[in-house]
C-alpha cells in the first residue's frame, strides 16, 4: 500500500541554489577511444550512444534495447572477455539540466581479469506509464551474469527501476511496505513520519510477540520457492553466528540444506543518500561505519576516488602512511575474521578467539596512537592523512612486526594443521571459478577459486606497485582454501609493512593544495590566506568538476568500490558504494545447498561478511 | 533397628552427597571459568570475593531471581519434567562409587557396573524430552543430535566397561578398587583410557562434542526455550555429570581413593579421590580450550567406524588376557 507522505525539504538541500551559474551540470561525454571501445562500436555501430575514456575509465553509453546484447557480447567475445560484472548502480538525473534526456540511467562496471580491463557501461532506462507517473524499466542482466541478481534488486529497491526478466525482483534492503524509493531525488530527506508507526494493520505485525504471549505459534510468510514440506528454520536476525543482524531463512530436509534466502536490510542506514547531501570531505567519517572492521580501507577507497576526480597529487609520505594504515587494517580485519571464524566453527571455548583478538588489540592501539580513535578512525582524508605519525609510532609498529609472524605460526600450529579443523573446512562451501566469476565475487572468495587477481598488484593505487608481495591463491574453491589464503595474506601484509616502514620518506603528510586540504593549524595564526582557505573549505567545501568515476580498492574482504557522479557542486550528486560483503554474501545459497546446518555457519565465516557494509 | 540401617543412614549420606556435589558443581564453574580464562590470556571472574570465589554464589542468586517463563507452545508436563530427568541420573550415579577404604558413597551393591551403564542410559532422556517438548526447531535438532550421539557412544563405552569388568572379575566397584592388579593389567587399562575419555566427552555432551547445544548453529540446542532455574538445572546436570564421570574414570583407571597411607588413614581416601577428579576435570577444560568441534555426521562416523570396532577388538583381547593370564 503506497503511503501518501509529503516530502519535507531540509534547509541543507536548498543550498544547491547557492551554486555559481552553470552548476549543476551534466557529466561530459567520453572522449578518445581504446581497443575495446573500438571493437564495441564496430559490433554495435549506431546503437552505441558514445564510447571512449572518461576520467581514465573506459565508458560506453548504450540505449536500453541493446544493453543485454552488449553484455552478452562483452562476456562472450574472445577479444573482450569481460568475465565478471562487478557492480550495478543507477543515477536519477532529475535535478540536472537534462535537455530531453532520460531521467534514469543504470551504471554497470564490467571487469576482465584475464585482460586486466575495466569498462563502465551506462544505459538509459526506458519508461512506461504506470503508478503516479512514469516507471523506469530496463532489461535484467541476470541471464548473462548471475551475480547481477542482488545489485539489481538493490537498484530496484532504492531507485525504483524495474528489471525485465529478473527472476526475483523484491525489495532487498528496505521493508517491503516502504512507501518510496529513497535514492530518487524527490524522496524526503527526513522529517517524514516513520511508516512503521501507522502500518499496524500490516499482517506482518499480527503475530508479533505471540511466541511468548498466549497465542498460536507464528507462521510467517515463506520466501518464494520454499515449501512447508521441509523444515524451515529462521537463523537470525538474533543468532550467534550471523555476524550481526543478518537473517537467513533456511529450508532444510533433515540436517541437509535445501535452500537459503538471506533477508537483509536490518542495518540499512542510507549511507548513499546521506553522502549525496554532505560535502565531499564530510563523507569520510561515514565510510568508517560501513565496514567497521576495516575503517582505514574504507577511508582510503573513498579518498582515492575523489582525489582522482580532482586530479590531486598526494605527497610521497602520505602515500606510504596510507599503505601502512591499510595493511595494518587488513591484518586487523583478518585477525577478527580468524577469531570469529574459529568461534563459529569450533565453539566458544576455543582459545584462538582471544589470541587473535590480543594481536588485533595491538593494531588498534597503534591506530589510537596515530589518530586517537580505534574503530572509527577517519584518519585518511582527502589530500593525505589527518596528521603526521607520532614519533613513537614507528618503533612500536616495528616491535609489532617483529612479533606478528611468530603469532601467525602459533595460530597455524593450533588450528591449520589440526585434523578436526581440516575436516570441518575441506570440501565445504565449494565454488568453481566459473561460478565465482559469474556471481561477481571478489577478494579471497575469488582467489579461493583459483583466479589470480589482486587490485593492489594488478591495478595498483597509492604506490602499491613499488612493494614486493605475493598474491596467494588456491584451486580448491572450498573454505579451507579461503582460510589458507587469508592466513597467507596476513603474512604478506606484514611483508608490505616491513618494506613501508623501512623506507618511510620524510615530507608532507597531506597535500599542500590549499583549495582541497585544510591548512595546518599553526598557519592560521600568521596567514590571512590560510584563514580564508580554512573558512572556505569549512563552509563551502571544494567543488569537483562534472563527471563520474568508479574506483575500486582491495580491502580485506574483496573489492571495495566507490562510484561518484559529480554535477560540479560541492556535494556528490550520486554516491554509490560497492561493498564486497554484499556481493560475496550472494553466494551463500549456492555454496550451502546440500550441506549441513553446521556448514552454513562455516560458510558465513568463510565469506567474511560485515553487516554494516552489506546493508549500508 | 533394620530400618535405621536401611533407610535413615543412607538418606543422611545421600543428603550429604548431594550437598557436596552441588557445592562441587558451583565451584567447578568457577574452576572452569578461571582455567579457561588462563588458557585464553584473560583473568576470569575476579570481582566477587577474593579471586572471584563468591562468583558461584552470585550466579546462583541470579538464577533464583530470574522470572519463570514457560512459553505457551510447549508441552508443559514434559517440559517441566525434563530438567529434573537430566539432573537426577547425574547425582545418583555416585551411589556406587567408593570414596574410601571399604566405603562406597551410598551402597556397595553387586551390580556397580550395571548401575553405571543403566543410569548413563537414562541421562539422554532429559535432553531428548526437553528438545521434544519445547516445540522449537532448534531444540528439536539439538535433541535429535543428542539422542543419536549418546546412544551411539554408549556402545563403545559399554565395551570398554565390559573389558574392565572381565579383568576385575567382579561387578562391584568397591572390589575393583581394593582388588590387586598386575603391572600388565595397569598398562592394558591405560591404553584404553584416551578412548574411554573420548566416549565420556561425547556422553556428557562436553566440548568438542557439545553438538546438542552448539551455540553457534542451534542457538542453545535443546535448552533454547529454557530460562532461569530450569536452565540452571540443565547446567547443573552437565557439570555434575562431569564430576561423576571424572570420579568413575578415577575409580576405573587410577585406583579411586587409593594413595599413600590411604589404607591406614581412612580420611585420606576422599582427598586422593578429589585430587584425581580435579586432574581429570582439568583435562575436560583443557580439551575445551584447545580442540575445535567436529560436525555432527563426522562425530557419528568416528563412533561407528573407529570407536566401535576398536572397542570390539579391545574386548576380545581383554577376554583372552583374562582367561589365560589371570
Amino acid at each position: 500500500m503506497p503511503l501518501d507522505v509529503a516530502p519535507v525539504i531540509r534547509s541543507y538541500e536548498t543550498q544547491r541554489t547557492l551554486n555559481p551559474p552553470g552548476i549543476p551540470a551534466l557529466a561530459p561525454m567520453p572522449t578518445g577511444e581504446t581497443d575495446d571501445t573500438r571493437r564495441i562500436i564496430e559490433r554495435f555501430g549506431k546503437d552505441i550512444v558514445a564510447a571512449g575514456l572518461h576520467n581514465g575509465n573506459q565508458v560506453v553509453f548504450v540505449g536500453p534495447a541493446q544493453l543485454k546484447a552488449l553484455a552478452t557480447f562483452l562476456r562472450d567475445s574472445a577479444e573482450l572477455n569481460y568475465e565478471t560484472l562487478i557492480d550495478v548502480t543507477s543515477v536519477d538525473r532529475s535535478q540536472l539540466p537534462l535537455d530531453g534526456g532520460v531521467r534514469f540511467q543504470t551504471v554497470y562496471q564490467f571487469r576482465s581479469y584475464s585482460r586486466n580491463q575495466h569498462l563502465t557501461v551506462i544505459a538509459d532506462c526506458g519508461t512506461e506509464p504506470g503508478g503516479n507517473g512514469e516507471l523506469p524499466h530496463i532489461d535484467s542482466l541476470t541471464g548473462v551474469y548471475r551475480g547481477a541478481e542482488w545489485p539489481e534488486r538493490e537498484v530496484y529497491d532504492l531507485m525504483g527501476i524495474r528489471f525485465d526478466g529478473h527472476p526475483d525482483l523484491r525489495r532487498i534492503l528496505m521493508p517491503k511496505n516502504w512507501p518510496n524509493h529513497p535514492l530518487q531525488k524527490q524522496a524526503p530527506l527526513g522529517g517524514e513520519e516513520v511508516p512503521f508507526t501507522f502500518t499496524w494493520d500490516d499482517p506482518e505485525f499480527e503475530t508479533l510477540g505471540s511466541q511468548i504471549l498466549p497465542a498460536e505459534s507464528a507462521a510467517p510468510d515463506l520466501p518464494p520457492g520454499m515449501s512447508r514440506q521441509n523444515m524451515v528454520i529462521n537463523m537470525g536476525p538474533h543468532h550467534p553466528s550471523t555476524h550481526g543482524v543478518l537473517r537467513l531463512v533456511v529450508e532444510m530436509d533433515g540436517e541437509r540444506i535445501v535452500s537459503i534466502d538471506p533477508d537483509l536490510g536490518f542495518l540499512h542506514s542510507g549511507f548513499e543518500k546521506t553522502g549525496e547531501n554532505k560535502r565531499y570531505k564530510d563523507f569520510v567519517y561515514y565510510t568508517d561505519r560501513m565496514d567497521y572492521l576495516s575503517a582505514m580501507s574504507n577511508n582510503l577507497g573513498y579518498c582515492l576516488t575523489i582525489e582522482h576526480m580532482l586530479g590531486l597529487e598526494i605527497p610521497e609520505r602520505a602515500q606510504v602512511i596510507r599503505v601502512i594504515m591499510a595493511e595494518m587494517q587488513r591484518i586487523a580485519s583478518h585477525l577478527f575474521w580468524l577469531a570469529t571464524h574459529v568461534l563459529d566453527v569450533s565453539g566458544t571455548g576455543m582459545s584462538l578467539l582471544m589470541y587473535a583478538t590480543r594481536e588485533r588489540e595491538r593494531i588498534l592501539d597503534l591506530f589510537e596512537m596515530a589518530c586517537g580513535a580505534r574503530l572509527t578512525v577517519s584518519y585518511i582524508r582527502i589530500g593525505g592523512v589527518w596528521q603526521d605519525l607520532p614519533d613513537a609510532f614507528i618503533a612500536e609498529l616495528k616491535d609489532f612486526l617483529r612479533v606478528m609472524p611468530e603469532k601467525i605460526n602459533e595460530y597455524d600450529a593450533l588450528i591449520t594443521e589440526a585434523p578436526l579443523w581440516q575436516e570441518r573446512l575441506t570440501g565445504i562451501g565449494f565454488i568453481s571459478a566459473e561460478d565465482a566469476l559469474a556471481m561477481g565475487l571478489t577478494g579471497p572468495m575469488l582467489r579461493g577459486s583459483g583466479i589470480d587477481w589482486d587490485l593492489r598488484r594488478d591495478r595498483p593505487y597509492s604506490g602499491y606497485e613499488s612493494y614486493e608481495f605475493e598474491v596467494p591463491t588456491s584451486d580448491s574453491g572450498d573454505c579451507y582454501g579461503r582460510f589458507n589464503i587469508r592466513m597467507e595474506e596476513m603474512r604478506q601484509s606484514v611483508r608490505i609493512l616491513e618494506q613501508a616502514v623501512g623506507n618511510l620518506p620524510s615530507g608532507l603528510y597531506k597535500s599542500n593544495n590549499r583549495k582541497v586540504a585544510l591548512p595546518p593549524r599553526a598557519e592560521l595564526d600568521v596567514s590571512m590566506e590560510a584563514l580564508i582557505h580554512h573558512f572556505k573549505l569549512m563552509t563551502e567545501g571544494f567543488h569537483v568538476s562534472p563527471g563520474f568515476f568508479y574506483h575500486g580498492i582491495e580491502n580485506s574482504k574483496g573489492e571495495l568500490g566507490f562510484f561518484v557522479y559529480s554535477d560540479g557542486s560541492a556535494k556528490p550528486y550520486r554516491l554509490h558504494v560497492h561493498g564486497p560483503s554484499f556481493n560475496n554474501l550472494y553466494a551463500i545459497d549456492h555454496i550451502s545447498r546440500g550441506e549441513m546446518l553446521s556448514d552454513v555457519v562455516t560458510n558465513i565465516g568463510s565469506i567474511d561478511i560485515v553487516l554494516g557494509e552489506v546493508d549500508r | 533397628m533394620d530400618w535405621l540401617q536401611l533407610l535413615v543412614f543412607p538418606a543422611i549420606r545421600a543428603l550429604i552427597l548431594i550437598f557436596v556435589l552441588l557445592t562441587g558443581f558451583a565451584y567447578l564453574t568457577w574452576y572452569e571459568r578461571k582455567l579457561l580464562a588462563r588458557f585464553q590470556v584473560r583473568y576470569g571472574p575476579n570481582r566477587a570475593g577474593k579471586f572471584g570465589l563468591l562468583q558461584p554464589a552470585a550466579d546462583a542468586v541470579k538464577a533464583f531471581f530470574k522470572e519463570e517463563i514457560i512459553p505457551n507452545h510447549v508441552d508443559k508436563p514434559v517440559y517441566l519434567l525434563a530438567p529434573a530427568l537430566a539432573l537426577v541420573p547425574a547425582l545418583i550415579i555416585w551411589a556406587v562409587i567408593p570414596i574410601a577404604k571399604g566405603t562406597p558413597a551410598i551402597a556397595d551393591v553387586n551390580i556397580g557396573f550395571l548401575w553405571i551403564l543403566a543410569v548413563a542410559g537414562i541421562e539422554s532422556y532429559g535432553i531428548i524430552l526437553a528438545g521434544w517438548s519445547s516445540n522449537n526447531n532448534y531444540s528439536l535438532l539439538g535433541a535429535l543430535r543428542s539422542s543419536a550421539q549418546m546412544v551411539s557412544y554408549e556402545l563403545p563405552l559399554g565395551l570398554f566397561l565390559v573389558s574392565i569388568l572381565m579383568l576385575a572379575g567382579s561387578f562391584s566397584l568397591v572390589d575393583l578398587v581394593e582388588g590387586s592388579r598386575q603391572w600388565w593389567e595397569w598398562i592394558w587399562l591405560w591404553l584404553a583410557f584416551p578412548f574411554f575419555f573420548i566416549c565420556i566427552l561425547a556422553e556428557t555432551n562436553r566440548s568438542p562434542f557439545d553438538l546438542p547445544e552448539t551455540e553457534n548453529e542451534l542457538v542453545a540446542g535443546f535448552q533454547t526455550e529454557y530460562g532461569g532455574m530450569k536452565f540452571a538445572l540443565f547446567f547443573i546436570a552437565e557439570y555434575v555429570n562431569m564430576i561423576s564421570t571424572s570420579a568413575i574414570m578415577a575409580t576405573l583407571f587410577f585406583g579411586g581413593w587409593k594413595g599413600p597411607f590411604a589404607e591406614q588413614y581412612i580420611w585420606l581416601g576422599p582427598i586422593y579421590l578429589l585430587i584425581k577428579v580435579l586432574i581429570l576435570l582439568f583435562l575436560f577444560i583443557w580439551v575445551r580450550a584447545s580442540i575445535g568441534r567436529p560436525r555432527y555426521d563426522q562425530l557419528m562416523k568416528f563412533c561407528w567406524q573407529f570407536m566401535l570396532p576398536l572397542g570390539l577388538v579391545y574386548v576380545s583381547i581383554s577376554a583372552v588376557l583374562a582367561v589365560f593370564l589371570k
